[in-house]
């Protein structure tokens, strides 16, 4: 027990000493500490004094030796000293109690200097002369309950202080920031709420015009994408014209050069061939000419391309032609998707393969009825009108009926006074080609040698012409067809110019054929 | 106003001299590139309340029918100019299965157009591509005559309604021939426009006075005796006229239709020649006629495959 407390007090000591140690460095009002400060190194008498009295304490006689010296070495006695101590020992201790009141004193000082409260050096200062007043071995233990009862107050002080520091303090400033925080937050919160509400403003509004800018540009794209398709459109369509073109172009050339061929030999229609540079492609087969021909007059675009074309080229194509309009007429689509199909060699559907069947039983009748009826026409007109048209009638006569206008000699009725009136010649019967003066008459003679023909030529003549036509055509006709026949060249007698026709006809026809 | 849905591409249409209210309409498919053709007879139903067009024949052909005619001799009688360049004769109290009555095949070249004699009413031209004017007759299976001299095609042909043997025709090489029958060469070569000229006729009151329509857009009426200019330039169509008709009543009024769609009908003595203008079509306007027998009636069709008929001055679409 006595140990036990021996060991809490030595404890405590050395609590109070590393506290009175700190302390001693702090407080510099203390004298005492100046000199312990300076007379550290070398052997410090009231050291070794201090240590003596302790050591000649009979509880520390009793402690081993090890203690002992532990215990003034964490008093901060140097080893000379603490040898100094133990060598002094055995001595007397009057001398240690001679110093004793000073000792004390600067032992209770020492101790009491460990205290962290002034207060407590005071009640201990205070404490000491009571302290010094009784014996020593009640001294001993008196500072030793002194020491505790110190040492506890420091603790208790010490605990307190450091229980204020560590955890109190802590808690106020924590409050205190807490408070503070609360009301930066409160700012903050007023302000963030207003903030939130401004944002989430900005917010949609971004988003909106964002989701603007999305439509937009898709809206942009789209468009893009439409206008290249509609030029990828037209670009094909203008590669499909140029195919087209060039298709026909080889096809022209060919034929071209067939139908030069075939020009050249035949001299009489050269004669009458009045522009060369419109010489071409008479004989161009495919229906694209007239397409290209009636539509070049639209001048479309891709026609242009021909129509401006190298004039060497087949001039069916590339005619010179400087269309009229710079505007093209709008096409049904169907018509240039036939163009297209046809370019491309397919046929249009619902095509009938029809083969007229032709009837080869003349009505040569026909011919008479012409003349038999050409007296009764008007009857006709009028009186088998077997189509009542009640709602379209206005009952106006037909323009060639009109009395009132010149041409009213043209009646039927009328016509053949007419005829005979120009002839001036009691012609046959029959209605042929003996015309009245026409007001431009190159050749005045052949119209007085047409009008005089006497039938008997006209009608050798006209055997003559069927014969030869008819050999031509392999056909036979009778005399009297030939007599309704309206030829030119039955009146042969001016000769040239209707022999000339007849070879171009006999041409034309052996050609033909 | 009777409207008549054709089920080929419309490219003529033709009074019939003999009938007031008889149609003659030349079709073609496809346009007239390739495929078959029709030629149908409608009658104008007399039924004032309720007019309406109806088919009395239908003729179908191999080729397609660029232009019909109707004959002046017989009043059943009708010629087509089919595009594999024959003549078909047709015969509209016969049965289908006895038409075509004739063929006469001597083009080279699709038969663009034909006309008939109004004056002798025994003879036929036809104008073809081929760029030749061939003459027929009923009876003679070949042609009595064959005129050769334009250098490119030739779209138009017209008797003169006042001389039995003059006819002029239109051409691709830009220049209208006045000709005679009985003359080897053409008579007249009017270089009357500086494109090609696609359609002529003769004013059927002035035996001078010739009308020419061409791809420029414009008409021109000259006067043969003097060819230096023409007598008027009717400018009006936004694109090329197809047709022109002089008016069969009317002096100096002629009519014409164009690839803009539209019929116009002209006084080219007028100061403002424009008269009428009908734009009923939805496609090119082809083919134009004004009746004879009946004043002011008019019938066209288009590739729009309808055939109207109306009286000028009204709708045709009413």
């Amino acid at each position: 027990m006595a140990n036990d407390s021996q060991n809490s007090a030595s404890e405590m000591a050395k609590i109070v000493d590393d506290g009175g140690h700190e302390v001693k460095g702090e407080t510099a009002d203390e004298p005492s500490s100046k000199p312990i400060h300076v007379i550290r190194e070398p052997v410090r008498d009231e050291q070794v004094l201090n240590a003596v009295k302790f050591l000649s304490h009979p509880k520390v006689r009793g402690s081993p030796v090890i203690y002992r010296r532990s215990f003034l070495e964490k008093k901060g006695l140097t080893k000379e000293e603490i040898d100094e101590a133990f060598r002094r020992v055995p001595d007397p201790p009057s001398s240690v109690a001679a110093v004793e009141p000073t000792t004390t004193n600067q032992a209770v000082q020492e101790k009491s200097s460990g205290t962290l409260q002034p207060q407590v050096a005071n009640q201990v200062s205070q404490q000491t002369p009571f302290a010094s007043a009784t014996t020593s071995l009640r001294q001993s233990r008196f500072h030793w309950s002194m020491a505790l009862f110190v040492v506890g107050l420091a603790a208790s002080g010490a605990g307190t202080a450091v229980l204020f520091k560590k955890k109190i303090v802590p808690k106020l400033k924590a409050w205190i920031r807490k408070v503070v925080a609360e009301e930066n937050d409160l700012k903050f919160n007023k302000i963030s709420k207003s903030n939130i509400a401004e944002e989430a403003a900005e917010a949609a509004k971004a988003a909106a015009s964002a989701a603007a800018a999305v439509a937009i540009a898709s809206q942009e794209l789209l468009n893009a994408k439409n206008e290249e398709r509609k030029y990828f459109e037209a670009f094909t369509r203008m590669l499909d014209v140029q195919v087209e073109e060039m298709k026909s172009m080889g096809n022209a050339i060919r034929k071209l050069e067939i139908t030069r061929r075939e020009f050249s030999e035949d001299k009489g229609i050269q004669e009458y061939m009045q522009s060369q540079s419109w010489k071409g492609t008479t004989n161009n087969p495919w229906r694209t000419n007239q397409v290209k021909q009636a539509t070049s007059n639209f001048n479309s675009g891709s026609k242009h391309l021909e129509v401006n074309g190298s004039p060497d080229m087949d001039s069916g194509i590339a005619k010179p032609l400087t269309t009229p309009a710079s505007v093209e007429p709008p096409h049904p689509k169907s018509y240039m998707e036939i163009i297209e199909m046809i370019q491309r060699g397919e046929k249009p559907p619902n095509i009938k393969p029809w083969e007229v069947t032709q009837q080869a039983e003349q009505r040569l009748s026909y011919g008479r009825h012409s003349q038999a009826n050409g007296q009764g026409l008007n009857s006709e007109v009028r009186e088998t009108n077997s189509q009542p048209n009640g709602s379209h009638s206005n009952g106006s006569e037909p323009w060639w009926r009109k009395k009132t206008i010149k041409i009213s000699e043209v009646e039927p009725e009328s016509e053949e006074q007419f005829y005979d009136a120009m002839r001036g010649n009691a012609s046959p019967m029959k209605r042929g080609w003996v015309p009245p003066q026409p007001p431009t008459l190159l050749l005045p003679e052949a119209a007085d040698a047409i009008r005089q023909l006497k039938p008997s030529i006209q009608k050798q003549q006209s055997v003559d012409e069927t014969l030869t036509v008819g050999s031509s055509n392999g056909e036979d006709l009778d005399a009297k067809a030939s007599d309704s026949t309206i030829e030119p060249e039955m009146s042969g007698s001016t000769g040239m110019d209707f022999s000339q026709a007849k070879d171009q006809e006999r041409e034309v026809s052996v050609e033909i054929n | 106003m009777p409207v008549f849905k054709t089920p080929f591409s419309g490219y003529a249409v033709r009074f019939s001299p003999f009938y007031e209210g008889r149609l003659l309409v030349a079709t073609s498919q496809n346009f007239g590139i390739l495929g078959n053709g029709r030629l149908h007879v409608l009658d104008l139903l007399p039924s004032p309340g309720a007019p309406g067009i109806s088919e009395v024949a239908a003729f179908d052909t191999a080729d397609g029918v660029y232009d019909c005619c109707w004959s002046e001799s017989h009043d059943s009688l009708a010629v087509s100019a089919v595009a594999d360049g024959s003549l078909k004769l047709w015969d509209a109290s016969l049965p289908p299965s006895a038409n075509p009555v004739r063929s006469f095949r001597e083009h080279s070249r699709e038969a663009h157009s034909v006309d008939w004699n109004p004056v002798r009413r025994d003879s036929f031209l036809s104008a073809s591509w081929d760029d030749s004017l061939k003459l027929w007759t009923l009876d003679r299976p070949a042609s009595l005559r064959t005129f050769r001299e334009h250098s490119y095609c030739v779209y138009s042909v017209s008797w003169s309604p006042r001389h039995a043997d003059v006819f002029a025709s239109a051409s691709g090489d830009r220049t209208v021939r006045v000709w005679d029958v009985r003359e080897p060469v053409s008579t007249l070569v009017i270089p009357a426009h500086d494109h090609e000229i696609l359609s002529c006729d003769w004013n059927k009151y002035d035996e001078c006075c010739l009308a020419t329509a061409s791809v420029d857009k414009t008409i021109r009426v000259w006067d043969i005796r003097a060819t230096r200019a023409p007598l008027a330039n009717l400018a009006g169509h936004g694109y090329a006229v197809r047709r022109i008709r002089f008016s069969p009543h009317r002096e100096s009024v002629l009519l014409s239709c164009s690839y803009d769609m539209t019929v116009c009908m002209w006084d080219y003595r007028a100061e403002d020649a424009l008269i009428a203008r009908y734009d009923h079509h939805t496609e090119f306007a082809v083919g134009i006629d004004m009746s004879v027998l009946v004043e002011g009636l008019i019938a066209s069709t288009g590739w729009d495959e309808v055939v109207y008929v109306w009286q000028h001055g009204t709708d045709p679409r009413a």
